[in-house]
């Protein structure tokens, strides 16, 4: 079973009088440990196609499923049970970049010495745990993407969902942002991501174009080879 | 002077003036994948007309022993010669591009086949995006001029794809006009 298949999924918007079809029977498939990435120029409906798969939004017609659940019908209890929509706004400045990926685990009814292990953990995972007393104002543009996945990844999501990861990010930073993606996949993590630019495809076992609603691509690659990404005494512990 | 070959050769003897053996190790160890080598002695014969187009010429003093190991280096005119070798390129890249879309063009007598096509070119641009290397900052060594050119390498052919799958989008949206014209009209 698939960690997250779309099933001839059609999503439409109204713009006045006219009715807009962003997506059009767009069928995927992602597994766990595939890093499946989607190139669409401004405005092809990469955005709309990652709401969908985070339930964030409903499709039209056709089926969203999560582990073969379907999302329609879990509404937006499906996001806190394994799907990590990665949002790249962290919100106040002020703020620490600790507290930024502690906050949702405290309002999910997780212990503050918890809600801190985890966080710290997942800052680690994101290779950006030198930045947890930093305020978010002193985070550069990279060090942002990390921290909003690392606020996913304490979750323990087992789908990633990113949209446009490298966009804003420093031409000489970028590369780490897709290293790190492709190590969360290389985890066991289904991730997809979206792409603005076809230099953020690099890495992904899957490729594919969105373009007047349809999705193209080749067949699928075969997966990466797994490889551990968390240290065996972390394992261990249980955390 | 047409060989890649030769002036590929020429670029390493710039990079460091050496000897003929040395030469075709680091050839295949720089161009690995892109141009190849018949023979060591395709090197000795690249050398000899690198030479006879004064682009380079023996350092004195190293035809010497029962071994001689004659080492090259490039002449002014070769560095010149190279440099414009290189910024060549761009018209070389526009002739191979040049060519892709007059042969693609072919079909536009039968849209539906050219969209056929630029589907199967897209999907070959997709897949190719996809096996770029990833070179993450931290990982990198300053200093480690292989795994510069490695990185150099991966980003122009990510940016050169990037510009071909726009490419794609634009054609597909006009051949996609013309389709639907010829079947409003049969």
């Amino acid at each position: 079973m698939s960690v997250l298949e779309l099933q001839r999924v059609t999503k439409r918007y109204r713009e006045g009088q006219l009715e807009r079809v962003v997506l059009r029977e767009v069928s995927l498939r992602i597994d766990g440990g595939e890093l499946a990435v989607v190139w669409g120029l401004r405005g092809c409906g990469r955005s709309t196609l990652l709401r969908l798969a985070a339930g964030i939004e409903a499709p039209d017609e056709g089926d969203v499923l999560f582990e073969g659940r379907n999302l329609a019908r879990h509404g937006e209890g499906a996001l806190g049970a394994g799907i990590g929509y990665c949002q790249k706004s962290l919100g106040s400045g002020s703020q620490i970049v600790l507290d930024v990926v502690m906050v949702a685990l405290l309002a999910a009814g997780v212990s503050p010495a918890q809600a801190r292990s985890r966080g710290r953990e997942a800052l680690e995972r994101a290779r950006v745990s030198s930045c947890a007393t930093l305020r978010v104002s002193a985070l550069g543009a990279a060090e942002r993407v990390r921290v909003a996945l690392a606020r996913v990844l304490a979750h323990e999501p087992r789908l990633l969902v990113v949209d446009d990861p490298v966009q804003g990010v420093d031409l000489l930073d970028r590369d780490g942002i897709l290293a790190l993606l492709r190590s969360f996949a290389d985890g066991g993590l289904a991730v997809l991501a979206s792409a603005g630019e076809a230099t953020g495809l690099a890495g992904a076992d899957r490729t594919l174009a969105l373009s007047a609603g349809e999705l193209r691509g080749p067949s699928p690659a075969q997966l990466a080879p797994v490889v551990e990404l968390r240290p065996a005494s972390v394992r261990q512990a249980g955390v | 002077m047409q060989s890649q070959v030769n002036w590929a050769l020429l670029g390493l003897v710039i990079e460091r003036p050496s000897y003929a053996y040395e030469l075709a190790r680091r050839f295949e160890r720089t161009y690995e994948g892109v141009l190849t080598l018949s023979s060591v002695s395709h090197v000795y014969t690249a050398l000899a007309a690198l030479r006879e187009r004064t682009l380079i010429e023996e350092l004195p003093g190293t035809r010497v022993g029962r071994q001689p190991k004659p080492h090259y280096k490039a002449t002014a005119k070769g560095h010149a010669g190279y440099a414009e070798w290189l910024v060549g390129q761009v018209d070389e890249d526009l002739r191979r591009q040049r060519l892709f879309v007059l042969a693609l063009s072919t079909f536009t007598r039968d849209p539906h086949a050219a969209l056929g096509m630029l589907a199967r070119y897209e999907q070959a641009c997709l897949t190719e995006a996809g096996r770029s290397p990833i070179a993450p900052r931290e990982e990198v060594c300053v200093g480690d001029t292989r795994a510069l050119a490695g990185r150099l390498l991966a980003e122009e052919s990510r940016l050169a794809i990037g510009a071909k799958l726009a490419w794609v989008e634009y054609a597909r949206q006009e051949l996609s006009v013309l389709a639907d014209s010829r079947t409003v009209a049969s």
